[in-house]
């Protein structure tokens, strides 16, 4: 356990060592007295080396931390292919993502060096449609656990030459990739996939379509469990196209079954049909959602909507819906607002409101989110 | 295939709903023609005498509603693999949808697709030609020309014809051949792209819906045009109640109006719809159960006149994409037979029931009706009421798989199809049995 952290922590303090013998060196250019200074130099390699031994320590230890979370949560996930959805994880799978990603979290914020856990897995990424913070988000989670990252540009691969997706994913296989992250715009394209793919790859649902967007619900999940703890009789406000949202449907699924309250409100032109179905309290207006709310969660309004003819303007879908820290009010006083990004500010959220740090965890939901596709594809893919 | 120089079938419950008759007798057939019906026949030397105890024998099929593709889709259908699969399934008649590749919308390619029934199909294919050209719902066909060539109905079927105007049109024009247009109802503004009914499946699945009150509006204003026209209109794949219902009152009101339903939609709903499974995409899309049982009532009540498959093939390859973006249809000739009978033979008796395959579609198409007397064309099939049998499409005739029917067990089996004389299918078990049987006694 410790040899390889030591080596992990020594790119790091070896770059500061370069840094600060540089800087050493062009003193002694310009002074051209080396006598002078070298038992200075002496000196500071000195420091630099016990500084060195403490942050290895630490940073050991962080890293035990999180094996030793790791090796409590794989027993819950050792019979789990693939991540779709979160309506079928477990109690206990649940559980290990929060412990992992707790782990994760101090070794991201320490800035320790990337790990070696995953150094034998090749995991690739697909995403047939654009995203910029998840794909950038796993890319960083894998790259941080050592794994070998393939990256398909879908703009100028072979399903642009008209390869079905399936076609691409069995050639990723052949390859040697044992985890695909894919992104596609069909509704159920993950779960077709899975079922083309079985057992012989992991596959990690970065978005289907309307239907799932699971990592973002966990991230969402864990980010809410930091500020209350458990979630069990929290109200949680989903507020704005739900319609049409993956992050909503697969925050919908995971929180009602941790005991949440969930309350949405969107335009009904915006709702989809039988939605409390789902288990959730709909409402059209926004603020009996809000009313008293541990959480409000807003989701982003695409500007294309308007052209569809969902909502008569953006103006006044921005008086109706937009949260700031005025309707802010109605929910608790402790109440935090989330956002699962890109956002329009002063569109679905004030400039105001996703600035202020006592209310917004926005910023925490992508630090988050490394931590969470850490523990999701530590716990997936490690031995 | 092989024709059938002499035949006869002993000891068969015959089903003959022309004349509201059924009896357990014998048939027999010279040529391509009934020649004697009637108990106790005896046998003759220069024919083959089946023992067909416990069989039933009902006149050949007809299939309002299928997409023979052939043309440019060979790759799912054509037209001798589509016409085997009809046989399967005890079909002696199948009308074929126009909307193939091209589609049948002027008198050339509608002749090369006669050309090509008369050189592949192994039973009679009565083509539909377009109501309007390219099926854009814009101008009219050439109704007449393509009549004369022998159309037998018109139909857009696959799309609806948005523009009220265009289609008053099309019921004035189409009096000039007599011919009766074959309406797919569902408003297309409504439809926006949706996938499957819009309801708390689609909500579940985050998948685009299409919602039933596109079907009940299309249905309302296109009764008013048949109103207004009074000319002979026939909706086709009905799936909701309240379609139903529209069509129910408007012949309460002596409209010339009539309607078929599909074996899926009177047998599955939208709960069925599990994990974005593509064979259960089909237009129009599984409703709900109520949808489902009203269906049920309708052919209960002679609100829905027929049964019509809508066998709609596309290869592996087509149904593997996205459920969103994947085409819509299943395969039905070989099937429609078992799963109608388990909703609604006991309900409905056997004459009943067979009309809605054979004197109702008949009918509404104006075509000689089906029967099994004497000189009528030896146009039959022969069905094991009894035999429990497991589907498995790998083992059909059509060229396709598409359909949520594998491996689906049914009772009651199409064991021989005899189209004019020419036995076109035939279930090997009960070719088996014949030939034991026949040695046996010959």
């Amino acid at each position: 356990m410790k040899a390889p952290s030591l080596a992990t922590t020594k790119w790091r303090n070896e770059a500061q060592l370069t840094e600060n013998a540089t800087i050493l060196e062009d003193l002694i250019a310009e002074k051209c007295d080396q006598d002078e200074f070298t038992p200075r130099i002496a000196q500071v390699k000195g420091k630099i080396m016990s500084e060195q031994t403490v942050t290895a320590e630490a940073s050991a230890s962080r890293l035990e931390a999180f094996t030793r979370a790791f090796n409590r949560g794989r027993q819950h996930w050792r019979t789990r292919q693939h991540l779709l959805d979160t309506d079928d994880l477990t109690p206990g799978e649940l559980a290990s993502i929060t412990d992992v990603a707790t782990e994760a979290k101090k070794i991201l914020k320490a800035g320790d060096a990337p790990l070696s856990v995953l150094h034998t897995r090749t995991i690739a990424t697909a995403f047939y449609e654009n995203s910029t913070r998840t794909r950038s988000s796993f890319e960083l989670a894998a790259r941080r656990l050592g794994a070998t990252l393939l990256n398909l540009d879908v703009a100028s691969s072979s399903v642009v030459k008209g390869e079905t997706i399936i076609d691409t994913s069995k050639t990723l296989l052949s390859m040697g990739v044992q985890a695909l992250i894919q992104r596609h715009s069909a509704s159920g394209s993950a779960r077709q996939m899975a079922r083309e793919l079985g057992d012989r790859l992991h596959l990690i649902n970065a978005g289907d379509g309307w239907n799932a967007h699971p990592t973002q619900a966990l991230l969402d999940y864990f980010t809410m469990s930091e500020v209350r703890g458990s979630l069990n009789g929290a109200k949680i406000a989903i507020v704005g196209d739900l319609k049409h949202s993956r992050v909503a449907r697969s925050n919908i699924r995971l929180l009602t079954r941790c005991g949440a309250m969930v309350h949405t409100a969107g335009p009904p032109t915006l709702t989809p049909i039988d939605l409390g179905k789902m288990g959730v309290i709909v409402h059209s207006k926004v603020e009996p959602a809000i009313e008293n709310a541990d959480f409000v969660m807003v989701l982003r309004i695409q500007l294309e909507r308007q052209k569809q003819g969902l909502i008569p303007s953006i103006g006044e879908y921005r008086r109706l819906y937009r949260i700031d820290s005025a309707r802010m009010r109605l929910a608790k006083p402790e109440a935090r607002v989330l956002h699962p990004g890109p956002m329009n500010r002063d569109v679905e959220i004030s400039d105001e409101l996703a600035e202020c740090s006592e209310k917004s965890l926005i910023t925490t939901q992508v630090t988050n989110g490394v931590a969470v596709r850490m523990a999701v594809l530590y716990l997936l893919l490690g031995e | 295939m092989t024709l059938v120089q002499g035949m006869l079938l002993k000891n068969v419950l015959l089903i003959d709903p022309s004349r509201q008759l059924e009896y357990q007798g014998d048939l027999r057939v010279q040529g391509n023609t009934i020649v004697e019906e009637g108990k106790s026949l005896s046998s003759q030397s220069n024919e083959d005498l089946i023992d067909g105890t416990g069989m039933w024998v009902v006149p050949g099929l007809i299939d309002m509603h299928t997409h023979m593709r052939d043309l440019g889709q060979r790759d799912k259908e054509d037209l001798h693999s589509g016409t085997k699969a009809a046989a399967a399934g005890g079909f002696t008649t199948v009308i074929a949808m126009a909307n193939t590749e091209p589609p049948l919308d002027g008198g050339a390619i509608f002749a090369m697709y006669l050309q090509r029934i008369r050189e592949r199909a192994v039973v009679d294919v009565l083509p539909v030609a377009c109501v309007t050209k390219g099926m854009r719902g814009e101008e009219l066909t050439n109704m007449v020309e393509l009549s004369e060539a022998g159309a037998i109905a018109f139909s857009d079927d696959g799309v609806t014809i948005q523009n009220m105007a265009v289609l008053r049109r099309a019921l004035e024009y189409v009096q000039l051949t007599g011919k009766l247009i074959i309406s797919h109802a569902e408003d297309q503004d409504m439809v926006e792209g949706g996938v499957i009914n819009e309801g708390f499946v689609s909500t579940r699945m985050g998948l685009p819906g299409r919602p039933a009150a596109a079907e009940a509006i299309a249905v309302a204003r296109e009764l008013e045009l048949v109103r207004m026209t009074n000319s002979p209109y026939h909706f086709t794949h009905l799936s909701t109640a309240r379609a139903v219902e529209l069509i129910r009152q408007a012949k309460r009101d002596g409209l010339p109006v009539t309607a078929d339903a599909t074996p899926h939609h009177l047998s599955l709903s939208t709960d069925a719809i599990v994990e974005f499974d593509t064979h259960l995409k089909m237009n129009p899309p599984l409703r709900d159960e109520q949808d489902k049982q009203a269906i049920i009532a309708g052919l209960i009540d002679g609100t829905i006149d027929a049964i019509a498959t809508d066998h709609a093939p596309h290869t592996r390859l087509d149904k593997s994409g996205m459920f969103a973006e994947c085409p819509v249809g299943i395969i039905g000739l070989e099937t429609a037979f078992a799963i109608s009978s388990k909703a609604l033979l006991n309900k409905l008796g056997r004459l009943k029931f067979f009309a809605l395959f054979t004197i109702n579609p008949a009918r509404i198409l104006d075509l000689p009706e089906p029967s099994l007397q004497r000189n009528s064309p030896a146009s039959f099939a022969v069905i094991d009421p009894e035999r429990i049998w497991t589907y498995d499409p790998l083992e059909g005739f059509s060229r396709s798989r598409n359909t949520p029917y594998a491996r689906e067990q049914f009772k009651g089996k199409v064991v021989m199809t005899v189209h004019k004389g020419n036995r076109v299918y035939e279930d090997s078990a009960f070719k088996e049995r014949r030939e034991r049987v026949g040695t046996h006694e010959g």
